[in-house]
This record gives structure tokens, C-alpha cells and sequence, in this order.
């Protein structure tokens, strides 16, 4: 992705070059349509109740405050206990998947990518067309194999159930990487006398780290973003992730806007710094396969 | 990409091919191969392959609404009869296919214009594309709930935007009327997806010859004629890509209409995805909403198909 940035030479001198300023006028209606929304997403967050159920809305927050997000941040009340409950769940089922799901496609991976045995093509188009099923039609068969097996009602239930949109993509976005490893290497290994499986665990492991590692962020924020596994498996409230866990307790009584905008922000941020930290293994592993290097 | 099917081509290194020999010597040749893919096999069979026999099972039956199999009624092909022959699966079809255009075409030919104005270098490019796809990255929940908030028919500031600009006398109930809850809804998902356009074709925009462009303008090009005949052509494969996964994206939503409408007023925002949740969770007519899922999957293996026709489409060339 290094080559992003590389610049593109200035093409036009012209004294107006018309199509550059409609890209302008382009991007800056671009950047307020993206903008505006989170920003009245924060604004309304530090309102009171009082404050943001006003008609004109108040355009400033005339006495902003903090006291939403100290609310959901305090163990000692009712709400900020479940908040950070749900924050938790949403943190352990998230990472445990992406564990999973990297541990069972990286050999895969690595397989579809080196080796060309008998079925292989078929096998690999199978696990790619499943990336185009929704979860919707998988869930009436996996409720009953779920209740069968007792675990509804568990985070086993959503790990085991996360795998099936995280193993397909995992093992597309790896199998993208170890193309582009050069195989001379592994050759290399061989000839000095290194097993198959030695030279996949020395070489080719460590120049992988940087796909194991756009893998892992794609499917750890699939997973923290799912929602309707949790919603049909999960009934019971100390079991709740975080986006089932927000609709739970603020549609209860009469919707706490602030509140709600405030949980939405907290529950943005994990997700959106990961991406912000690793925004060039993000982008890589978004672009990986539709893009020929 | 590339590099696999050079090694196609050439004598691959590991493992042995016998071209002779038989499917199943070939098999037995390769078995330590098939260690590497059992694992992820095995997850696939329990979760996938098991749900969808599963499901085309379930279709053929009426089930009870209790959810205990054992008492469900083979009833042939009645389920099927009743999905297609119902009026509201014709009137959630039409909005399917509505959402589904209109999320696809916009965010396409959003991204593409923000991946060709972010293409040439300057100050800030690096923040705006972050900022850019933020929405891409949050959950759909958060989306739906912020915009829930700013379509909200008394205090949403949407409403109060265009009441003060003098647009409407009154704030309009975006959400409760039938006439503007698919649009406003269609407005949502562009937010949250067009990004994903971007930066697609930004990576495409990457793969355009510079001395391409700067023999075009040589050649007396202008900017438009450089995009139609240099730039855009090269963009075909990823644009393909692009739009195939869209459709698919739009096609398998749930998050949005469910969270923001529940699928109402009066099903107007349901789509094909919502109305199969609500008839199977809601009304617990599993039967009936197995069989919409097997239509459903009919549908996505045509899609499933040009998918894979391509991303394989470049490597048949060279191959």
C-alpha cells in the first residue's frame, strides 16, 4: 500500500483547471455528508436530556457535560455495570473468534495458496461464494444445532457462529497474502534440507505477520460489529454484546438520547482506533484479490 | 494473484504432480496436503454445509410453532407456493431490488469520485480518507442509531435543518411514512458504504500507467478524454469487483431497516433479508421462511457465479 502515496505527477497547467475544482467542491461535499452525522452524534452526547429534546435544537450545547459518559463508566450504578458488562463480553467473544478464526485459516490458507491438490479450486470457491450468504438464512438451522449442542444462551454459541463469516474471509484475505510471498524462498529452505511443514513454519510465518495481522483487525471488527447472532441466541441480560446490549436497556422507558449517543460513541471507539493504528494493513486487506499487484 | 498462476504454470515445488495417474492416486499423493485444510474443512461442514442441507430440508415441511422438529409435516412444495403466490413478497421484491440499486449505483459513483479527487497528493489527503471511512468501519448499529436521532420526527435536526431554511413547514416524519422510509433508509447505507467504493478504486487508481496519462496529454487529451479512455478502462476489473460485492453487501443488509424500522410502516421498508427474520423469529414459520431462503440462495449463486467469473477473469488471460 506504500504505493498510495506516492505522488501523481501534476499533469495540468492550465490557469483553471476546471475538473480540479469540481473534485474540491466534490470532497468537501463528501466530507460534511460524513462528518456532520458523527459530529451531531458527539454533540448531542454531552447535552442533557433536557437539553437535546429542544425544538429548534440547541445548534451548541449550552452547558456541555460529561455526566452521560460518567454514567455508563461507573460500575457502582445499574446502567454503567451492564454498559461495561456488555463492553467486556463484546471485547472477549471478538477476540477469542479472531484467535480461532486465524489459527484455523492460516494453514488453510497457506494450502490453497501452495499446494495443488485434487479438488482444490472447488474447495476454495466454496469457502469464497459463502462470503455472499447473509447470516440470516444460516440462523433457523444453527438455533436448532445450538440449542442441540445446549449452548444457546453462551458465548460459545457466537464464537462457533462468528467463524462462519470470519474462517471464508480469513482464508481469502491470507491466501491473497501468501501469493505474493515469492515461493523461491521456500525453495531456498528446502534445498537446505528444511521439511515442508519447516519451511512454512520459519519462512513463511514470519513474512506473513503483516496479512495475519490486516486478517485479525477485519475479523475482530466483524465480529465486535455483529449484531443478529447476538440478538437471536443471546436472551439473557449478563450475556448481551455490545450492539444488543445498547438497544436492551435504552428502549426500556423512554429513549435517553444523550445516553444512547454517548454508549454509541464508547462502543465506536474501540473499533475506530484499531482501524486509525492499522489503517494501512485495513485498507490492504480491504482491497486484497480485487486488486492484481 | 499473479504469482499463483505463474506457479500453476510452472512445475509447483511442493508436493508431487502424477499426471498419469488417477483422481484418487492424485488424492493419495497429496494427503498431507489435506491436513492443512481439515481443520478449516471441519468448521465449514458444522456451520455451513449442515445449515444449508438443513434449511432446503426445513422448506419442504410446515413446522410447528413450538420449534419442535420432530412434529414438522412434509408438505411438498406448498411453502414455495405460498412465498412467491403472497402479494407482500411481490411488494418487498420490488423494494429489494430498489434498495439494492440505488445503495449500489450511488455509493459506486460516490467512491469513484472521491477516489479520483483524493488520487493526486496534497495536504490532508492522509486525514480525509480516514475520515472518510470511518462510517465503514462502526458498527451498523451505531449508524442506525445516530441516524435514527438526526431523522427523529420531533427533535431530529434533519427536520429542523430544513424547516429553518425554509424547505418544509413543518419537520418531515422521514421514518413513520411510507413514502420516504426506503429512501431515507437508502441514505444510511450509502453513508456507511460508499467509502468502500473509494478506497477500491483508489488501490485501482494505483494500478493506471503514469506514462499512459502523460502520453495522452501529449497527445493533446484533455482531462476528460485522458479519464474516458486511459484511466477508466483500467479501472474495468476492480470496478466489476467493486460493484459485485456492493450488490451483495446491499442485497444481504439486515442491520439497518431492521434496527432503524423494524421493516415499517406497513412492511414499505422490509427487504427480502428482514422479511425472512421476521417470518421466521416473528411469527415462527420456519417452514415458509425456509423456502424464502432457498429462493434467496438461488438468487446468490447467480451473483456468487459472475463473482467468481470476476476475480478470475484476469488470470484465465494469462493462463
Amino acid at each position: 500500500m506504500a504505493a498510495i502515496e506516492t505522488a501523481q505527477r501534476p499533469v495540468v497547467r492550465k490557469p483553471i483547471d476546471w475538473w480540479r475544482w469540481a473534485g474540491r467542491v466534490f470532497l468537501t461535499f463528501l466530507m460534511l455528508f460524513t462528518v456532520l452525522p458523527m459530529a451531531w452524534m458527539i454533540l448531542t452526547s454531552v447535552k442533557s436530556q433536557f437539553a437535546a429534546m429542544q425544538y429548534p435544537p440547541q445548534w451548541w450545547p449550552s452547558e456541555p457535560t460529561l455526566n452521560n459518559y460518567f454514567k455508563l463508566l461507573d460500575p457502582t450504578n445499574r446502567i454503567g455495570r451492564e454498559f461495561l458488562r456488555y463492553f467486556w463480553n463484546s471485547f472477549y467473544v471478538s477476540l477469542l473468534t479472531t484467535i480461532l478464526g486465524v489459527v484455523v485459516a492460516v494453514p488453510a490458507a497457506y494450502a490453497f495458496s501452495r499446494f495443488r491438490f485434487p479438488g482444490r479450486t472447488f474447495l476454495f470457491f466454496s469457502v469464497l461464494v459463502r462470503n455472499m450468504f447473509p447470516a440470516v438464512v444460516f440462523l433457523m438451522p444453527l438455533f436448532l444445532l445450538m440449542r442441540w449442542m445446549g449452548l444457546v444462551n453462551t458465548h460459545g454459541s457466537l464464537i462457533l457462529t462468528y467463524l462462519t463469516f470470519g474462517l471464508p474471509l480469513s482464508i481469502w484475505l491470507l491466501k491473497g497474502f501468501y501469493d505474493n510471498i515469492p515461493i523461491q524462498l521456500e525453495q531456498a529452505a528446502r534445498i537446505d534440507g528444511a521439511t515442508r511443514f519447516q519451511a512454512f513454519i520459519l519462512i513463511v510465518m514470519p513474512l506473513s505477520s503483516p496479512g495475519i495481522i490486516a486478517t485479525s483487525i477485519f475479523s475482530f471488527i466483524g465480529a465486535w460489529n455483529e449484531y443478529v447472532y447476538a440478538y437471536t441466541f443471546l436472551s439473557r441480560d449478563d450475556q448481551m454484546t455490545l450492539p444488543v446490549g445498547i438497544q436492551r436497556f435504552f428502549t426500556e422507558f423512554a429513549t435517553d438520547w444523550p445516553g444512547l449517543m454517548s454508549a454509541t460513541f464508547l462502543m465506536s471507539v474501540p473499533v475506530v482506533v484499531l482501524f486509525l493504528v492499522l489503517q494501512k494493513y485495513f485498507v490492504r486487506a480491504l482491497t486484497e484479490g480485487a486488486v492484481k499487484h | 494473484m499473479s504469482i499463483a498462476t505463474q506457479q500453476a504454470a510452472s512445475p509447483p515445488a511442493t508436493g508431487t504432480v502424477q499426471k498419469r495417474s488417477g483422481f484418487l492416486s492424485r488424492i493419495v499423493a497429496h494427503r498431507t496436503d489435506y491436513l492443512y485444510v481439515l481443520p478449516a474443512l471441519i468448521v465449514m461442514l458444522v456451520v455451513i454445509a449442515y445449515p444449508i442441507y438443513y434449511t432446503i430440508e426445513l422448506s419442504f415441511f410446515r413446522t410447528p410453532p413450538n420449534l419442535q422438529m420432530r412434529d414438522k409435516v412434509w408438505t411438498g412444495i406448498d411453502n414455495y407456493v405460498r412465498v412467491l403466490s403472497s402479494p407482500v413478497f411481490h411488494e418487498v421484491t420490488i423494494q429489494t431490488i430498489i434498495w439494492t440499486l440505488a445503495s449500489t449505483v450511488i455509493s459506486f459513483l460516490l467512491g469513484l469520485g472521491a477516489a479520483l479527487s483524493l488520487h493526486r497528493e496534497f495536504v490532508g489527503r492522509g486525514l480525509m480518507r480516514a475520515l472518510l471511512l470511518i462510517p465503514y468501519v462502526i458498527s451498523a448499529v451505531a449508524a442506525s442509531y445516530v441516524w435514527k436521532w438526526l431523522y427523529h420526527s420531533d427533535f431530529g435536526v434533519i427536520g429542523a435543518i430544513s424547516v429553518q431554511l425554509g424547505i418544509t413547514a413543518e419537520p418531515i416524519n422521514f421514518l413513520d411514512n411510507r413514502q420516504t422510509v426506503l429512501a431515507s433508509l437508502i441514505v444510511v447505507n450509502i453513508w456507511k458504504e460508499f467509502s468502500f467504493a473509494m478506497v477500491m478504486l483508489m488501490a485501482g487508481l494505483q494500478t493506471v500507467p503514469d506514462q499512459l496519462l502523460r502520453a495522452a496529454q501529449v497527445d493533446g487529451a484533455n482531462t476528460w478524454n485522458r479519464f474516458w479512455h486511459v484511466t477508466f478502462p483500467h479501472l474495468k476489473g476492480v470496478s466489476m469487483v467493486t460493484v459485485l460485492l456492493l450488490m451483495v453487501a446491499n442485497f444481504n443488509s439486515f442491520i439497518i431497516p431492521f434496527v432503524m424500522t423494524g421493516g415499517g410502516p406497513a412492511d414499505a421498508s422490509h427487504i427480502w433479508i428482514t422479511h425472512i427474520y421476521q417470518l421466521a423469529f416473528g411469527r415462527q414459520q420456519w417452514g415458509v421462511a425456509s423456502a424464502y431462503a432457498v429462493i434467496l440462495f438461488i438468487v446468490m449463486m447467480f451473483l456468487g457465479y459472475f463473482y467468481v467469473k470476476a476475480l478470475t477473469r484476469g488470470d484465465e488471460a494469462r493462463a
